[in-house]
């Protein structure tokens, strides 16, 4: 391609969905309009560990508009197969058979004529239980621990950190502690589905089309062909609205009822018939010499899951390469509980671990008398330090640099508990944020109407990333029209195949697939051109010819509108392309369309190791007689590579750091533990910021130039945001205090 | 952490609002009480209960057969087909419903549909004149105050509201009075700069 992403993208544009989101025609899933539905409402589980002794339903089937309630009983064979955990790996069951695998599992689903009257009966079904004693979590008699299989290959392991550790002139030992923690996207969990005899429309907001369609299919035992998912726009995902244990009933459901079914699942529910991040314990050895070089890094993780999955994070595969360490040991185990399997959350692997690493570090700046910036700088390379290959490119120190003269970060006593402003200890904190890069295959359809307009298809997904906005700037760059001129199309599995929106791929898959789609537009206008028996570019070589402004120019000046361009291709143009990552089976595109997710990272490639880098730095206040903590002001700075639109970039930078602020301070799943039952399963007691709970969030976007991390140089912003986040105000609040908190969140009686 | 909120006295004193205005609506309204006596007969029938209502929405009437239980949000959403209004929690503690009702911002997951007969429900789909945006519309886009945009029917009728009220004055007023509609993307900073931006163009016209 002969262009420079850097030149072409990178200027700031309100989204193309802009008018639909705040006019209210935005079409969410739930919002879809299907001839009268029925209305499903699911009965949870009582207990967290036994079995379904029996149903007693006279009272709920009584309840006028009722027309169906399925249970294990009653629903057959009519489940083919079991959903798979966000790992593809086995998980807990719901109506498949009596078994209790979790509180809150689902166990019955009630449907009705109308919402209330479902409502009202799923209260009226009785259950009795055979009872189990549940364990909920770590230190609870009944867990079972054993060794991980990280997702990306092995632990990371590299010389000898036991015997450098024992060798060091300095170092540091400590264990950390990160709670459970829910997503919480705004729209609530939803699957409407409507049948059209064999053919089956479900209607579900999914970070995966094709998935999702894929998974109804094999679930349902119905030929791939007969699904037909569609989302045109999901409110809010953070990597939960994937795979779940309820979409498939509600096909049945439907199937049973004759009409089309809508279920919209409670808050509540969402907690436990959903995936979440699970709590982690983490124990780190740092050691150095006495100029700050690190010689030894160990790290270990403990992470919950479910009984039957063996899902982990495994962030160790990130924190071994966060600095130059000649020697390195990194083990993973998965506990094994009486719980819902956890999933993806927002930097699944970063957000625990880094919090761990990045809380050493500044433990270990303290052990050493050295500014905890200048540790960071000491450490840091452009040499991944577990495989030997280089980062793509790395731009954390210009992150550090740029952040600390924007917060004043050169007014810091390194003295803990010496900073005042009246009653008040301040603190100043920072932190390494990092996010791998993926980037999945996806295909593309591209149409040029005879007026120039252009419309791009694919099944892409808008999660608030601004997915259609970037798809239409990289489009209106390539093709030179204007933004305004390109319509684009995604949410339907109707259209080509586009990987899961998660792991920050979307901007560089999407992207990359329609930058493909647009090349292959203006190769064949310009094919067209040059062999024309007249016009003003015949005879000159299609390689030199580019389309800018409306038009298609040779480098020499000679020029055509792109209109008279398409007359010559018969007036309307479509073509099709496909994105591969290098690395990948050329057939990726169609394996997509199979529900399979293949994506090129960190562990499967040969050539570099990529990851979007920043510095995030906050002020903390922690009043000196309540312990009240406040956070008047966080800067944080980013370089990820090629910007396709600094103005939705910046708010999902600032979003993420709100995100890691809330992490650190709010944000906790707390647990029953004799009951092995989440208690604060709603938005009043999960504490997800406010209005008033945000200060000054002070985002820089760093330039950086990578062309080696993919052709259009993007890096992907999604999730680095968040990761640094929350050992920067724990950092802070030590600064501040003198005490050093290693167990999330910090609240103010844990400073008492 | 640096506001001054007390994220249940926000809550608290809205959910209070839609009480009032609740109650208000269940004393005028028209069709009430009969449809109200109606509903025994339609249940003895195996269907569900229904109350005919007429509810006045974005300036027109409609009239509906309905469970007496149904929220005004359920009511806009499944029976009337107007879904920009959103279901985030259905307590009371997202703020993703918020409509007006006669003017005032009232949760709509927790008023009964039956209690605003008589009053004047408006919704984001009624916000703007036709085409032109509503200025907080506008500003919304120009500030880029929403990501996902779930929330940002609520957030808008909020702030419509918030403004009416005269609790937009400061940035540290908006933060405050906007503490009940919940945005998990966390565009609050651009929330708020939208807002302050679009009551200078409010108060000019």
């Amino acid at each position: 391609m002969n262009y420079d992403p850097q030149s072409l993208l990178g200027q700031a544009t309100p989204r193309v969905d802009g008018v639909a989101k705040v006019t209210g025609a935005a079409r969410y899933a739930a919002d879809e309009v299907v001839a009268n539905p029925a209305y499903a409402y699911l009965v949870t589980s009582a207990i967290a560990r036994g079995r379904i002794a029996g149903f007693r339903l006279e009272q709920a089937m009584a309840v006028p508009g009722v027309l169906d309630i399925l249970t294990h009983e009653n629903v057959g064979d009519a489940l083919k197969q079991s959903p798979p955990g966000p790992d593809g790996k086995p998980s807990t069951t719901t109506l498949e058979s009596e078994r209790i695998w979790h509180d809150g599992q689902i166990i019955a689903v009630v449907v009705a004529d109308t919402f209330e009257a479902a409502r009202e009966a799923a209260h009226k079904v009785e259950v009795d239980y055979a009872e189990e004693r549940p364990a909920g979590t770590f230190g609870d008699e009944g867990t079972q621990t054993e060794p991980a299989e990280a997702p990306f290959g092995p632990n990371p392991e590299v010389g000898d950190a036991a015997g450098a550790f024992a060798a060091a002139p300095v170092k540091v030992e400590a264990r950390y502690a990160t709670p459970t923690q829910h997503h919480n996207p705004l729209e609530l969990f939803s699957t409407t589905c409507a049948w059209e005899g064999s053919k089956l429309t479900v209607y579900e907001p999914t970070q995966f089309m094709h998935g999702t369609k894929a998974r109804m299919a094999s679930q349902l035992g119905l030929d791939i062909q007969d699904v037909r998912a569609v989302s045109r726009y999901v409110g809010g995902a953070f990597g939960s609205k994937g795979v779940n244990g309820r979409a498939a009933w509600v096909a049945i459901a439907a199937r049973r009822v004759g009409r089309p079914v809508k279920l919209v699942a409670t808050r509540a529910d969402g907690f436990t018939t959903n995936s979440y991040r699970a709590e982690t314990l983490q124990h780190v050895r740092l050691s150095a010499e006495r100029d700050g070089r690190l010689t030894s890094f160990f790290h270990e993780g403990w992470e919950l899951s479910s009984r039957p999955s063996p899902y982990c994070v495994a962030g160790t595969e990130q924190t071994a390469r966060m600095y130059a360490c000649p020697n390195i040991l990194t083990r993973v185990n998965v506990v094994h509980a009486d719980r819902n399997t956890p999933g993806y959350m927002r930097a699944p692997a970063e957000t625990p671990y880094m919090f761990a690493l990045e809380s050493a570090m500044d433990e270990l700046s303290y052990a050493l008398g050295m500014d905890p910036i200048e540790l960071r700088r000491v450490n840091d390379t452009q040499i991944d330090p577990v495989s030997g290959r280089p980062f793509s490119s790395r731009s954390l120190m210009p992150c550090f640099d740029a952040a600390a003269v924007r917060f004043g970060w050169q007014r810091r006593d390194p003295q803990p508990g010496s900073m005042r402003d009246g009653e008040w200890l301040v603190g100043y904190g920072c932190a390494t944020a990092c996010y791998p890069v993926f980037t999945g295959p996806a295909g593309a359809r591209l149409t040029l109407m005879p007026d120039g307009r252009a419309q791009v298809a694919m099944a892409g997904h808008e999660l608030g990333t601004g997915a259609y906005t970037a798809v239409a700037i990289t489009a209106a760059r390539l093709l030179g029209i204007d933004v305004d001129d390109v319509t684009v199309s995604m949410g339907d599995s109707d259209l080509p195949p586009v990987i899961v929106a998660g792991g920050s791929s979307n901007a560089a898959s999407t992207a990359l697939a329609t930058a493909k789609v647009c090349e292959e537009a203006r190769r064949r206008l310009a094919a067209a051109a040059v062999t024309a028996a007249d016009g003003p570019l015949r005879g000159l070589d299609p390689d030199a010819l580019v389309l800018v402004e409306g038009r298609l120019r040779h480098d020499g000046g000679a020029e055509e509108p792109i209109r008279d361009a398409l007359v010559r291709v018969g007036g309307r143009l479509e073509v099709y392309a496909e994105h591969v990552p290098d690395g990948l089976p050329r057939g990726a595109v169609a394996a997509l369309g199979d529900g399979q997710l293949l994506f090129q990272h960190n562990g499967n490639r040969s050539d570099v190791t990529a990851f979007a880098f920043g510095a995030q730095l906050v002020e903390v206040r922690v009043h000196r007689r309540t312990r009240e903590i406040r956070v008047p002001r966080v800067v944080s700075a980013f370089a990820a590579g090629t910007i396709i639109n600094p103005m939705a970039a910046r708010s999902q930078f600032m979003g993420g750091a709100i995100w890691g602020l809330a992490s650190a301070l709010h944000e906790a799943t707390e647990l029953d533990h004799g009951a092995a039952r989440y208690v604060n399963k709603n938005l009043a007691d999960y504490m997800i910021p406010v209005n008033a709970d945000v200060p000054s969030v002070d985002i820089i976007i760093l330039p950086e130039k990578d062309e080696r991390v993919n052709a259009l140089g993007i890096k992907g912003i999604g999730e680095v945001g968040i990761v640094g986040m929350n050992a920067a105000v724990a950092n802070a609040v030590f600064h501040a205090t003198g005490k050093r908190l290693r167990e999330l969140p910090i609240r103010a009686e844990r400073l008492l | 952490m640096s506001g001054t909120l007390n994220r249940r006295e926000v809550l608290s004193g809205s959910v209070l609002g839609v009480a009032a205005a609740g109650l208000g609506g269940a004393a005028l309204g028209a069709a009430g009480p009969d449809a109200v006596a109606a509903t025994p007969a339609a249940a003895a029938q195996g269907s569900p209960a229904r109350a005919e209502i007429v509810l006045r929405v974005n300036g027109r009437d409609r009239l509906l057969a309905i469970d007496p239980r149904t929220t005004l949000l359920d009511a806009l959403r499944e029976h009337m087909a107007l879904t920009g209004s959103k279901k985030g929690c259905d307590h009371g503690q997202c703020g993703a419903c918020t409509v007006h009702v006669d003017g005032r911002r009232v949760l709509s997951c927790l008023t009964l549909a039956v209690a605003v007969q008589g009053k004047a429900v408006t919704t984001i789909e009624g916000l703007s004149a036709g085409d032109r945006l509503h200025p907080m519309q506008q500003a919304f886009i120009a500030h880029d105050a929403f990501q996902c945009g779930y929330c940002t029917p609520g957030q808008i009728m909020s702030a419509v509201a918030c403004v009416h009220e005269g609790h937009a004055g400061s940035p540290a007023e908006i933060r405050e009075y906007m503490s009940g509609n919940l945005c998990r993307c966390a565009a609050y900073p651009n929330i708020v700069a939208a807002i302050e931006d679009a009551r200078n163009q409010m108060e000019r016209s």
